[in-house]
């Protein structure tokens, strides 16, 4: 669905900080969303995490950067991170052309999904989210 | 209350609008990226009309700017012009700006827009015992920048005056497109280019100044010419190793420890700051500006930690990624023994102490960009 030009797909779920989630069969893999890729302008640099950290919900998962502004990421979900997107290291740009595909971010294996999914937003919900940041 | 200059009609359909200096200015229009690109590898234009213009003329014109100014305003001839910087008394920076000598009597300075109260102040109190006049006309006379290798093609094409005979730092009265204007051989890119004054083009009636930024567009077209927002004007003048008021100059700053010894002519008998200055040069700047390059990928900001063997040397007074040379990279202030170009440093950026080496400017491959390019 769309929100004004922003894309939402169906079948993410969400988080206020605009950071997607996609379920893969046990893994969660997690990138930023349209209206966060549009509000950046040109991503320049992604700081990726570290393969293997364990992180918690809403910790900082990484950035991704602009000539002249600084974007937390920060973790939809606790777990542990098993790939970060190398792709982003040569062409950060991604981050702006695919922001659902292959500008994706990190994968995290999920310690506690069934109690963090509670949290995230639904693309319904998201865009009703979005809707009510852009007055 | 916002302010606009004559061009924001234009600012706002076609570019993201930021607040800057309380004024109402596009960021960028196409993107920081390519509007960079533009003027490096073509020809870009800037609207600078909120940056301020003084007119100060009269008897002592030429004595009251060297005494509130560091350069030597006496060595300028008409249609000429120099950077230079205003100090106080401790020898700290009020403003860099240009002095352009328009007549034997009368120069334009064009202070930063976010000293404009300021300089004006300072400058209307220290002329009190001066018999000179000063004319805030920033309302009355629009100001662009031209900058890039294809700049003068593209003034040249509205001009029947040979373009290519003004110098570097030279100025002219010219008609461009039959609409009088001054340019100046200046500009805060580091490329070659102009500055355009448009006369009589008041904010209230901004036909003229429009006209002109619409036939520089014009006329640029088979250039590629882009228009380029606040955003690209920082990476550029930062690539070429310039300073911005209030990240890598301020009033507790003095011009030799910005490395901006070359506008201060010791020489002179008497300006405001002197006596500090004189001393300064004799001791050495204890702390004196750097450039920066990133070894590691990560881009440094300003008030970034500078750091040799997990001491803290300074900080990061400005920083960005240069799409020029793919990298981050920034200027700060290091101790004068630490300061040699090809010292390693580690820049603090988000937690990460990342390799950089310190080096000079400009930033990019001087062969290649560039006013002075060969290639």
């Amino acid at each position: 669905m769309k929100v004004n030009n922003y894309e939402v797909p169906e079948g993410l779920y969400y988080t206020k900080e605009h950071e997607w989630v996609k379920l893969e069969g046990g893994n969660c893999r997690v990138g930023v969303s349209d209206y966060a890729q549009k509000s950046l302008h040109e991503v320049v640099f992604v700081d990726l995490p570290k393969v293997g950290v364990k992180i918690v919900r809403s910790q900082s998962l990484g950035s991704v950067e602009s000539v002249k502004a600084v974007a937390d990421v920060f973790a939809p979900i606790s777990g542990e991170v098993t790939e970060a997107n190398v792709k982003l290291a040569d062409s950060p740009e991604l981050v702006n052309q695919q922001p659902y595909g292959d500008g994706w971010i990190a994968i995290i294996k999920p310690s506690n999904l069934k109690a963090e999914l509670k949290n995230l937003l639904d693309a319904k919900s998201y865009a009703d989210f979005l809707r009510t940041q852009m007055k | 209350m916002l302010s606009r200059t004559h061009l924001y009609d234009f600012h706002a359909r076609n570019g993201h609008l930021i607040e800057f200096s309380g004024f109402e200015m596009p960021l960028w229009y196409q993107g920081i990226v390519p509007e960079c690109k533009a003027v490096r590898n073509s020809v870009g234009i800037f609207d600078t009309s909120h940056m301020g213009r003084a007119l100060i003329s009269g008897e002592d014109s030429t004595a009251f700017l060297n005494y509130v100014t560091t350069n030597d305003v006496a060595a300028l001839e008409v249609g000429r012009a120099h950077y230079s910087v205003m100090c106080n008394e401790k020898g700290g920076i009020i403003d860099d700006f240009i002095v352009n000598k328009q007549a034997e009597k009368e120069y334009l300075v064009v202070p930063n827009a976010g000293n404009r109260e300021k300089d004006l102040s300072w400058l209307k109190k220290e002329a009190e015992r001066f018999s000179v006049e000063i004319r805030h006309i920033s309302d009355e006379v629009s100001m662009f920048a031209v900058q890039g290798p294809n700049a003068q093609k593209v003034l040249q094409e509205i001009s029947d005056e040979d373009l290519s005979l003004i110098p570097r730092f030279g100025g002219r009265n010219v008609d461009l497109d039959d609409i009088k204007a001054t340019i100046t051989r200046t500009g805060y890119t580091g490329e070659d280019g102009f500055e355009v004054f448009t006369w009589d083009s008041p904010i209230e009636e901004p036909s003229k100044a429009v006209a002109m930024w619409n036939a520089i567009l014009d006329h640029g077209k088979s250039y590629n010419i882009q228009p380029c927002g606040l955003g690209a004007r920082d990476v550029l003048r930062l690539e070429a190793g310039m300073c911005l008021y209030g990240n890598d100059i301020t009033e507790s700053i003095t011009p030799f420890q910005a490395r901006l010894g070359f506008v201060v002519k010791l020489t002179k008998n008497e300006f405001i700051g002197r006596d500090a200055l004189v001393r300064e040069k004799a001791e050495g700047a204890k702390s004196v500006r750097v450039g920066l390059k990133m070894l590691e990928a990560g881009i440094p900001r300003a008030e970034c930690d500078i750091l040799k063997d997990s001491q803290v040397l300074g900080k990061v007074t400005s920083g960005t990624f240069s799409p020029t040379t793919n990298q981050g990279i920034a200027m700060g202030y290091v101790p004068r023994e630490y300061s040699k170009t090809g010292g390693e440093v580690e820049i603090t950026v988000r937690g990460k102490n990342l390799q950089a080496v310190i080096t000079g400017f400009p930033f990019y491959d001087t062969s290649k960009y560039g006013w002075q390019r060969t290639q």
